[in-house]
């Protein structure tokens, strides 16, 4: 096999590497600005050189050509060259800057004149803590800057379009972004104009930079030049922990982290999933963190007397038992949802079985041309393929609204329904309508009884994309009844760690007063008397594997291990073994 | 008001097209035209290069903004870029360009009232042999600059003349 030597250490390898990727991929690193995996190689920042070369073998022999002192003869390539776009090749010898004092100057000094015209506001730059820029330099860098004249001066606070901003003064010229404009979103709306120590990234003259994929040029670039409109200045990174999650608003299930600090979610970027979304994710995705945060229900809330009022959660679980109890079998409709995760929607079926009534039905939310079969896809909801393999009868907006007209009791699973156009007012008049709901929305104004529930962001719950693959989220943000330090498997924050409930930065009102849907309905079925446990979405996952033969063999191990599972796509409507 | 190629322009362009095996490498050439027929490449005629190649127009921008002999505005009939690089420098090409200051009445980078001349100040032409020396508009070169010499040019780019190309043998040397 053929073989390599990285700093007197030889690595066997097969297949095409380029050096760059080969060294990162062993566990090593080597410094790097302008490459991406994702996308070409243009070698511009040359920061990721090293010393590289070749044994020697004669060429009538074909054996190595061996040195005085019996080593063999290396015939180094005439200058350092750039890692990233050199390919491994067989008897090749690399030295890094781990080894080699020329490398080591070579990055050194390449990183002062990067640094040159650059502004080092760290201490007011967003990127600072998560910045290559600072990291290389602290690591590699010089240790001082010799350039004593005046900076090269560009424009600053340049809105490039209306989720990313520019500071020019910042950028390294890496392309990264104008390069992902033309290879990932393709919408060219990026190019360096200018040149020498002038130029910057800049859109063409009067055009706004308003890719629906905009806000991951801020993810790629290496140093703040590039920063979100919406998150600027709102938290240093080191404040906040990130949970791995799902986007929930759309039916990719792009891979994505939640940036919380106390208990708010204030971002969310994509997480790496070779399988779903690669490095990438719609910018809509990320405007979900409101949901989150805003305008969530809390506490229940039950009408009385036309008007809504807050109750206890003693009182919503008894007035939940006495409707079901009250209306005949036929007269209740469970309408599942698209919207909710397949242990939610799972636990609703369960309990309407148990307590003797249909299915739930649900309804798709998809709106015809919005995919762009990229990231953005036609299904709004996260998780219509899961609603459908739990065997819910799926029907079009029509036939759920007479099957609604026909009911005396809804109980309504966070789909805002109203909201979205599919039933109105009218509809719900006169009928009983419970709704489980994460957010207010007109949907929840018009119920009789709203439960507030846990959203993607407060529970561990999974959800089966378009492309049936089953995915995973954890809880990121506490509610009144969770507790990072108790629950391992939300991440604590430097802040959660060392603070109190009395210190000025923690805000008990951003744990919203909701519970899982589990929960709820498991103390419900308990109260009147039914037999039901399901105290967590691992356990009702373990259970739903069991029962069900088109989910067999998922559990949240396999999911975290191997990004989500592909389910089979045979296994369509296939209810229990 | 609109920018827009004449039939020949156009048709010249087309000629461009079929020369390389894709659409990219007309920006240059493309963009030649344009400066020719309008006068300069501002972000209008920026973008009726790129929709009459069917190219991005941020590609487009960053193309002409990379090159200074794209002008992104206006400029004079006459452009003079006066060298002021090291062996011109020597020479007297600070003198030439003060002359040529006080000769047109504006300071460097700016335009006569007239629109006649644009005074510039430029690195290296590569002329060195020849300094001091400037170019005139993205063209001909005229060496060895003397204030008699400025001002016949002066007179002469007034009438409508352009420079004629000067070719210099360069100093020969004497094998002994």
């Amino acid at each position: 096999m053929p073989q390599v030597i990285i700093d007197g250490q030889a690595y066997e390898f097969e297949g095409q590497h380029k050096l760059l990727q080969f060294i990162q991929d062993l566990g090593k690193e080597v410094p790097f600005f302008c490459y991406h995996p994702s996308m070409s190689i243009p070698a511009n920042c040359r920061q990721c050189m090293v010393k590289v070369g070749m044994y020697v073998k004669s060429r009538e022999t074909g054996e190595y050509e061996i040195d005085d002192n019996g080593n063999k003869v290396i015939r180094w390539f005439p200058k350092l060259q750039t890692s990233c776009n050199v390919d491994v090749a067989d008897d090749m010898v690399v030295h890094t800057q781990e080894t080699d004092e020329e490398v080591r100057r070579a990055q050194k000094d390449n990183l002062e004149f990067i640094l040159i015209n650059h502004p080092l506001d760290c201490p007011i730059c967003d990127q600072a803590g998560e910045c290559p820029l600072q990291i290389q330099t602290y690591k590699y860098g010089p240790e001082g800057s010799r350039f004593e004249v005046k900076k090269v001066h560009k424009p600053k606070r340049v809105q490039l379009g209306p989720r990313v901003v520019l500071d020019a003064e910042r950028c390294i010229n890496c392309t990264r972004c104008t390069r992902f404009t033309e290879e990932i979103s393709k919408t060219h709306q990026l190019t360096i104009t200018s040149r020498g120590d002038k130029n910057y990234p800049i859109t063409a003259p009067g055009r706004e930079f308003d890719d629906p994929y905009s806000l991951n040029t801020v993810d790629i670039c290496p140093v703040g030049a590039l920063t979100s409109a919406d998150f600027r200045f709102k938290a240093r990174v080191w404040e906040m922990n990130q949970t791995p999650s799902i986007d929930i608003t759309n039916g990719k299930g792009c891979n994505i982290d939640l940036w919380t600090r106390d208990n708010l979610v204030l971002r969310i970027t994509p997480r790496f999933n070779e399988e779903v979304n690669d490095h990438w994710m719609p910018d809509e995705g990320r405007e979900a963190y409101r949901i989150f945060n805003e305008n969530r229900a809390s506490k229940p809330k039950q009408k009385l007397d036309g008007e809504q009022i807050l109750s206890s959660w003693n009182n919503a679980i008894a007035t939940f038992n006495e409707q079901i109890e009250a209306h005949d079998k036929k007269d209740i409709l469970f309408v599942g949802s698209p919207h909710a995760s397949v242990e939610e929607n799972y636990v609703l079926s369960k309990f309407a079985n148990l307590v003797g009534l249909n299915p739930p039905v649900f309804t798709t939310h998809i709106e015809k041309g919005k995919g762009d079969g990229f990231l953005i896809t036609d299904d709004l909801a996260p998780n219509t393929n899961g609603s459908r393999m739990l065997g819910f009868n799926e029907l079009d907006e029509k036939a759920l609204k007479n099957k609604v007209k026909n009911a005396k009791l809804v109980v309504l699973l966070s789909d805002h329904l109203v909201d979205r156009g599919v039933l109105n007012a009218d509809d719900l008049d006169g009928k009983y309508l419970i709704n489980f709901a994460t957010n207010n929305s007109e949907t929840t104004k018009l119920a009789d009884l709203v439960i507030p529930i846990t959203t993607a962001a407060e529970h561990a719950a999974s959800y089966v994309n378009v492309d049936r693959r089953i995915q995973r989220t954890l809880p990121a943000k506490e509610t009144r009844y969770t507790n990072r330090r108790l629950d391992l498997e939300m991440s604590e924050g430097r802040l959660d760690r060392y603070g109190t409930n009395f210190d000025n930065w923690v805000t008990e009102d951003n744990k919203v007063d909701c519970l899982p849907l589990w929960r709820f309905i498991t103390e419900a079925a308990n109260n009147s008397g039914l037999d039901l446990a399901l105290t967590s979405g691992r356990e009702i996952m373990e259970e739903i594997s069991g029962n069900l033969a088109s989910f067999e063999g998922v559990s949240y191990e396999i999911m975290d291990e191997q990004g989500g599972i592909q389910l089979s796509p045979d296994t369509k409507t296939a209810k229990t073994k | 008001m609109a920018y827009e190629f004449t039939k020949e322009d156009l048709k010249e362009i087309e000629k461009l097209k079929a020369r390389y095996p894709e659409v990219k490498p007309v920006t240059l050439p493309a963009l030649w035209i344009a400066q020719n027929r309008f006068g300069h490449v501002k972000p209008e005629v920026q973008k009726l290069v790129a929709d009459t190649l069917g190219l991005p127009e941020a590609h487009v921008h960053g193309v002409a903004t990379f090159y200074t002999q794209y002008y992104k505005e206006e400029k004079g009939k006459h452009v003079l870029d006066v060298c002021t690089c090291l062996s011109c420098q020597l020479c007297g090409g600070y003198d030439i360009l003060e002359y040529l200051e006080e000769k047109l009445g504006i300071k460097t980078g700016q335009t006569t009232e007239d629109g006649m001349f644009t005074l510039n100040q430029v690195e290296c032409l590569g002329a060195c042999g020849y300094a001091p020396m400037l170019q005139v508009t993205n063209d001909n070169y005229v060496n060895n600059l003397t204030p008699e010499k400025v001002d016949k040019l002066i007179d002469s780019l007034k009438n409508g003349e352009k420079p004629e190309y000067e070719k210099i043998r360069m100093p020969q040397h004497k094998n002994t």
